[in-house]
């Protein structure tokens, strides 16, 4: 029984066909240009006019990164910590949650409490460096995976998912003599894989991204990350020196602009691929974030 | 674990020690699984907590973490020191404007951004659209600011590229070093990056909304607009204000969107420092590349302190405008 459309319908809708294909189109092209960059010679990039492919297709930027040492090491940093960091997280944040989440627990209201001051103020970064340079953190990998083993915000979502979980489900192992910890690992953490899955992505995405850490936490250039190479390219080229380009002079068409843009091609690509799995636990993610937090 | 499928007896009873003692011991697994969060908070957010007092101390680095506690008192010296520096005037206005311009102008992008997808027919273009547009959360304000390089710089800059084969401009834009543009930048990157995202919230308010109502509005002759008017918007006015009372809770962050720090970092560079350098970055330069470590920690203090009571008094206000839950 819908009504006819009207000219303002009509008129309505072309609009916001128009708008929000302008908005995609915002949206992506920025990716899909610097996807076409990184695959172009950087010497003829530098001449302009490249929008829609690629003009003098190569695949130096790629081989150039993956051959020059500091870049792969920066890779395999980045790839370690994302894995290791999020690993980490998911296991410690589910474990604390998991003990927090038990019905008649004593001190729980102490706990919360210890919880929520810490989740809402902060010494700052500056004592957080003192901290880190007092335990020996700073210039080994644990500084970028052990500061971050416990999330606050995924912990009370994490403690919320658990008390969904009837509590039959770990008594019979409990009568069989199986320790807790056994528990949580062979029972728990298996039912809430969508909780570890959303947890997984956001820890990884978040480790994978961080730059602030490998900028001022570690020296020692083994440690660095893509993303402090990234930061150290942009700031290069962003206010022009004479010797900006001077290191990839000798690489064929190479050139510090392709390289930055292949590395972030290559730093965005691993999101891309993941992404369109675990879209459907955004929804559930950012409204139980917006209630919680 | 249900304290009701529990005998009378065995409950915990705070006024009978031992009882107290046998549940704890019930407990004992789960009990130790939260005192080692409890101790890894200890260390990595009390700790530094702990350390806000070097920013009443004349405290030097080198001096570890003992000399926290064992350096000089000198009072308030280091807040005086900040409030008489002679950038604490611009910081301050840098910090205040950049915040507030980003709360005028990325908070409504998500919600007209909502409600022009739920006005979109075909559900394929709509489903393209949405995911597209919240794809640059997922990635870093590093590969951000390099995608803003290739648009926008001087020399390998696209945007400058195609304004000049145009005849529009005769020479670049210096879009990402002069201090007049850093502002709009800032803001549009922003909502380039997260308004995406936040149309999620909006959208699934949208879909909330009970279908009878614009059934009835369209029976009743309301045109397509009146009923965005009259219905949709309405509708999610809750999820509107608790939204924009939680941004207001962390305005001095950046609101919705977040990341002044980011921005002020990767995106300020000496020359447009006039108007990108704010508190945030200033208190984290003086400590970590000027070893001005105690003089920083004031700063960070005065941010702390502040940002907890927004946080704290935007929280207990949506929590009373939205009764007990949000949406």
């Amino acid at each position: 029984m819908r009504r006819k459309r009207t000219t303002e319908d009509r008129v309505l809708d072309s609009l916001n066909y128009v708008a929000l294909a302008l908005i995609g189109l915002c949206t992506f092209y920025p990716f899909y240009y610097i996807l076409i960059l990184s695959f172009n010679q950087g010497t003829d990039t530098a001449f302009g006019g490249i929008y829609l492919w690629p003009r003098a297709f190569t695949l130096d930027n790629y081989t150039y990164i993956f051959n020059d040492g500091k870049w792969s090491s920066a890779f395999v940093v980045t790839l370690a910590r994302t894995v290791v960091g999020a690993g980490l997280t998911v296991l410690f944040t589910c474990l604390v949650a998991y003990g927090l989440s038990q019905k008649g627990l004593l001190f729980s209201r102490f706990y919360f409490i210890f919880f929520i001051v810490a989740m809402n103020f902060s010494g700052g970064l500056i004592t957080y460096y003192v901290l880190l340079k007092g335990l020996g953190l700073l210039n080994t990998f644990g500084v970028y995976v052990i500061p971050s083993m416990l999330n606050l915000f995924f912990l009370m979502v994490a403690i919320s998912f658990f008390r969904e979980i009837p509590a039959e489900i770990g008594e019979s192992a409990r009568i069989d003599g199986a320790k807790e910890l056994q528990i949580f690992f062979t029972i728990i953490l298996p039912v809430s894989l969508p909780l570890i899955a959303t947890m997984a992505l956001f820890m990884g995405a978040g480790q994978w991204n961080s730059w602030l850490d490998s900028a001022y936490f570690v020296q020692n250039d083994d440690l660095r990350t893509m993303s402090y190479r990234m930061i150290q390219i942009i700031n290069q080229s962003m206010i022009p020196t004479d010797n900006a380009s001077g290191q990839y002079a000798a690489m064929r068409q190479v050139t510090g602009f392709s390289v930055q843009v292949t590395a972030m091609v290559i730093s965005v690509a691993p999101i891309v691929c993941v992404y369109p799995f675990l879209q459907k636990y955004f929804v559930k993610g950012i409204m139980l974030g917006s209630v919680k937090g | 674990m249900k304290p009701e499928a529990q005998p009378a007896s065995e409950r915990p009873r705070l006024s009978h020690g031992s009882s107290v003692w046998t549940t704890f011991k019930k407990q004992k697994a789960f009990q130790f699984f939260v005192l080692a969060g409890m101790l890894f908070l200890l260390v990595f957010s009390y700790g530094p907590m702990v350390g806000i007092l070097m920013a009443f101390k004349d405290y030097r680095i080198v001096d570890g973490v003992g000399g926290i506690f064992t350096s000089e008192w000198i009072g308030m010296r280091h807040f005086k020191d900040f409030v008489t520096d002679y950038n604490f005037e611009t910081l301050v206005k840098n910090t205040l404007i950049l915040s507030f311009l980003k709360l005028f102008f990325s908070f409504p992008v998500p919600i007209l951004f909502a409600i022009m997808l739920n006005e979109m027919r075909s559900q394929v273009f709509k489903r393209i659209v949405q995911t597209v547009s919240y794809l640059p959360h997922f990635i870093s304000w590093v590969v951000v600011t390099g995608i803003l390089y290739a648009f926008f710089s001087t020399d390998v800059g696209i945007i400058n590229d195609m304004l000049m084969q145009l005849g529009i401009i005769d020479k670049p834009l210096d879009l990402l070093t002069d201090p007049n543009y850093f502002w709009g930048l800032a803001v549009a990157s922003s909502i380039w990056k997260e308004a995406g995202w936040w149309t999620i919230i909006f959208l699934a308010s949208i879909a909330g909304l009970d279908p009878s109502l614009y059934e009835a509005a369209e029976i009743d002759g309301a045109t397509r607009l009146q009923r965005i008017r009259h219905v949709t918007v309405p509708g999610i006015k809750g999820s509107i204000i608790v939204v924009l009372i939680l941004s207001l809770g962390n305005i001095l962050g950046g609101g919705l969107v977040g990341s002044n720090f980011e921005q002020s970092f990767l995106l300020g560079n000496p020359l447009n420092s006039d108007t990108s350098q704010i508190v945030q970055t200033y208190a984290f330069n003086v400590g970590l590349a000027q070893g001005r470590f105690a003089f920083a920690t004031a700063i960070d203090f005065i941010q702390s302190v502040i940002a907890l009571t927004l946080i704290l008094s935007s929280n207990y206000i949506a929590k009373k405008v939205s009764g007990s839950s949000l949406f």
